[in-house]
């Protein structure tokens, strides 16, 4: 295994996923720091969010191995790469409908009090105390994102920009050590895109890290650290965006596609 | 007298009906597990009871095989019953486990559902075939038959409030919020690290439980059981008590069993007396029972009483939801 | 050896039968993403028309035709009065499940209560027996073999040669760029829905005329075997139906001749639940199946 378990959370050794004869991802292999945002950019088809859909379990890689703070998490199933802190969003935002919004916070969190059979066989006085608990943080985190006045609304109810925000709300009430983001910004006003930027800069400033597949290049020139360019399932290059945008090999991918 | 006869029939079909539209609105309602062949559980539960009272096949000069053949206590009987519907409805859940869309898996249940049928009529060695099993012996035999069919009622009404206090614990809490988060969504739940394929067979196995408790009780009533008894469609009676009671509401299924029953009792008294087809007046109760789910799917999927999600005030929560 | 062959021969015949109903189910399903299980009661009520026609004194080929006709027509209407409403509505695809299997349980009541429960007979049909290759066949079930080959190659003219074929296959692999490229996908899916009502209705007189007797149940217990041929051909693609039909009137032919005939069915179901425990996109599951089939 290559890299250092103490600076390395995340390290991605020759993936490869096929689909019949189609290599979606064809060897890539990349790492990232811990506290860091890491960028995956790419044109259209370059395997990002394939790339991104391995790492999070939602698909199986062909071949390659993930390694995550310290340990092989590549046969781990996605609800168990969740348990470890390796926590992803969708591309579309997805929440429960049917459940409000700080049910949404709530739901999150895995292994409660409440869920264990412990919990189902003795009732309410065994999960109550853990529960409080999780309403005041989810309170808490719904003040930082301005939506305390959405709390008992059902989740179907909100606009896009909401439902992207207890997304990521979601992923945070989990406590990840690494959070995955497919295009976070994606349909988000400009305004709103800013503040979910300046929230994710505040959140690696604090020890989380980020691994971000994102297509607007200013965006990911502000945020990320790293970045990883990817094309035709590969690995192109990695480096800082400003000696990225130099690179002769980087424009010819996005301008050939 | 013949009305309360009338009245103790309709209380245990009552109560057992109730308890088999909790267990399927725990698997559909709550979980999202389009359970077409829950009638199988049911099934399951009504011949294990048999099988665990009747005595072994030779018995009653050994006009009925069956395999095993006990003579357990009623109360062992009725668990056995439960019991057997929850390993049966565990392996149900077992054809959902793959990534399938949820309409495909609805429709393989349904063909399990067919198949079971199928397989249980054709071999008389197993189940006594397309007979079915009779003279299962009513636990109080014993009894003023007045006061038996009572003592039945309780039983009955026993099982319904264990039942709905075990039900509360799955459908409220954390449990519940958990599992109809992954209704709403499963993979999301997923990568919300829920376990949803383990969620699943710990639902389908409560679920099957219920049906399986249904099952027997409704065995040890009439004292017989066979194929007719559970063809597929009777798993979309349950469906329509909880579609049109509220997907997701205990107390809105709950009142959806009663409409459904008096539904069916009263449409059929408009029925013409047509002495010559004694069958009509059920073959109407189904026509009505399709025709009430696609008109409540079209106007008001949400059913009568919609699920409620509970309130986060402040510190001090509540915690009832529907 | 010559039970086995007999058998097979039987299978074929079988097949043809399943054939033609998978083909229809799986051109519904591929044109409009609904799974729709009336579609056994519609093969009843096809054998319930074809019998008032035989009792009017109409041939049992005729009667065909016109079943087919008649479930072709009731299908577009069907599709379009309810199905078609429902999903703009936005209805789930697990509600618009329980709505057909609604609408079929409705429609098998109605034929029953017009018709009765008893069991019913087209009477002796089959003609004289034909001794081909090894195969004893009787001439009704020669003439199923043929229609369904000579039906199944029309339909594969219609959907590589013609326009509305093309129309057809645009719509059932993307119907919003199918729209976008000026294709009316409404009248594409009605005409979808009369050739494969109609492949229904020739299915459930086929079937009527192959059978000793029917009754209301005829298509509910047809469904399995239908149903695995379609899985087993990936579902959505009428070719891979075509040979899931044989496959599996085959399978279970012999199956029945080796064993007890009381488990025929069981061969078509253990045949779709390896299929979906397995391979679920089916044998040759094109890739645009599988994104149909499996979520997200």
């Amino acid at each position: 295994m290559s890299g250092d378990a103490g600076t390395v959370i995340l390290d991605v050794d020759r993936l490869e996923k096929h689909y019949g004869g189609v290599h979606a991802v064809d060897g890539v292999s990349f790492t990232v720091e811990r506290g860091s945002i890491t960028g995956l950019i790419g044109p259209n088809g370059a395997g990002k969010s394939t790339a991104l859909a391995v790492i999070g379990g939602y698909v199986s890689p062909t071949a390659g191995r993930i390694h995550f703070d310290g340990a092989d998490i590549t046969g781990y199933p996605m609800h168990a790469r969740a348990r470890v802190g390796l926590v992803r969003t969708f591309q579309m935002a997805r929440v429960f409908g049917n459940l409000t919004t700080i049910e949404n916070l709530l739901v999150a969190v895995p292994r409660q009090r409440g869920e264990s059979a412990a919990g189902i066989l003795a009732g309410k006085w065994f999960w109550r105390g853990e529960e409080r608990q999780l309403v005041e943080r989810a309170r808490a985190l719904l003040d930082t994102f301005g939506m305390s006045t959405k709390a008992d609304d059902p989740a179907r109810t909100l606009s896009g920009g909401q439902k992207r925000a207890v997304e990521i709300m979601r992923a945070l009430m989990m406590k990840p050590k690494l959070l995955l983001l497919d295009e976070p910004m994606a349909g988000l006003s400009p305004s709103l895109s800013r503040q979910l930027e300046d929230m994710l800069i505040r959140l690696a400033g604090d020890g989380l890290s980020l691994l971000l597949v994102e297509h607007e290049l200013d965006t990911v020139d502000r945020l990320c650290g790293k970045v990883v360019v990817m094309a035709q399932g590969r690995v192109l290059s990695e480096g800082r965006m400003a000696e990225l945008r130099l690179s002769r090999e980087v424009q010819d991918a996005y301008v050939i596609g | 007298m013949a009305w309360e006869y009338y009245l103790v029939v309709m209380l245990v079909y009552l109560g057992t009906d109730l308890l088999a539209v909790w267990g399927l609105n725990l698997e559909f309602g709550v979980s999202g597990v389009a359970n077409l062949a829950y009638i199988v559980v049911v099934a399951a539960g009504a011949y294990t009871f048999a099988i665990c009272t009747l005595g072994p096949s030779s018995g009653n000069g050994g006009f009925q095989t069956y395999i095993g053949g006990f003579t357990l206590p009623f109360p062992l009987a009725l668990l056995a019953g439960a019991l057997a519907g929850a390993v049966v409805g565990t392996l149900i859940g077992v054809t959902g486990l793959k990534r399938l869309r949820q309409d495909y898996q609805a429709v393989a249940m349904l063909v399990v559902s067919l198949m079971v049928a199928t397989v249980v009529s054709a071999d008389t060695g197993f189940l006594n075939g397309s007979a079915g099993l009779a003279l299962i012996p009513n636990p109080f035999a014993d009894l003023d038959p007045e006061v038996a069919r009572w003592a039945y009622v309780a039983v009955v009404a026993f099982c319904c409030l264990i039942g709905f206090l075990v039900l509360r614990r799955f459908t409220t809490g954390p449990i519940g919020r958990t599992l109809r988060a992954m209704r709403d969504d499963d993979t999301a739940a997923s990568a919300a690290g829920k376990n949803v394929i383990g969620l699943r067979l710990v639902v389908q196995a409560v679920g099957g439980a219920f049906g399986g408790l249904s099952g027997a009780l409704l065995a040890g009533f009439i004292g017989g059981w066979s194929p007719s008894a559970w063809v597929y469609i009777e798993t979309l009676a349950f469906l329509s008590c909880v579609i049109v009671g509220g997907m997701g509401s205990d107390r809105g299924v709950s009142l959806g069993t009663l409409i459904i029953a008096v539904l069916l009792l009263q449409g059929v008294q408009f029925l013409p007396q047509i002495s010559s087809s004694p069958g009509l007046s059920e073959d109407f109760g189904w026509i009505i029972l399709g025709a009430s789910t696609i008109i409540f799917i079209w106007f008001r999927p949400q059913g009568v009483l919609p699920e409620r999600r509970p309130r986060y005030l402040g510190k001090s929560s509540s915690h009832s939801p529907g | 050896m010559q039970l086995i062959i007999e058998a097979i021969g039987f299978g074929i015949a079988t097949g043809a039968v399943i054939a033609l109903g998978a083909v229809g189910f799986s051109v519904q399903f591929g044109i409009s993403n609904i799974l729709n299980i009336t579609y056994g009661s519609l093969m009843t009520l096809a054998a319930y028309v074809g019998l008032l026609l035989i009792n009017h004194g109409v041939n049992a080929w005729l009667a065909l035709v016109l079943g087919a006709v008649v479930v072709g027509v009731v299908s577009v209407v069907y599709h379009r009065a309810l199905l078609a409403p429902l999903v703009r509505r936005g209805t789930r695809a697990i509600a618009m499940v329980i709505v057909t299997v609604s609408a079929g349980i409705i429609l098998q009541y109605v034929i029953v209560s017009i018709a009765g429960p008893e069991s019913h007979s087209y009477g002796e049909q089959s003609g004289s027996t034909l001794h081909l290759i090894g195969f004893t066949l009787s001439a009704g079930q020669v003439a199923i073999i043929v229609l369904t080959a000579s039906l199944m190659l029309g339909l594969h003219l219609l959907l590589t040669r013609t326009t509305l074929g093309k129309a057809m296959r645009a719509t059932s692999s993307n119907r919003t760029l199918a729209r976008s490229c000026g294709i009316s996908t409404d009248r594409v899916s009605d005409i979808a829905w009369l050739i494969s009502g109609s492949l229904c209705g020739a299915a459930g007189v086929a079937l009527a005329i192959t059978t000793v007797s029917f009754d209301f149940s005829l298509g509910s217990l047809f469904l399995i075997p239908m149903i695995a041929a379609a899985v087993l051909g990936g579902i959505g693609q009428p070719y891979g139906a075509m040979l899931g039909g044989l496959i599996v009137g085959v399978s279970s032919e012999v199956a029945a001749a080796v064993s007890n005939p009381n488990y025929k069915d069981v061969v078509a179901f253990m045949i779709l639940i390896i299929m979906l425990l397995v391979r679920p996109r089916g044998l040759f599951g094109a890739a645009w199946s599988t994104r149909r089939l499996m979520e997200g």
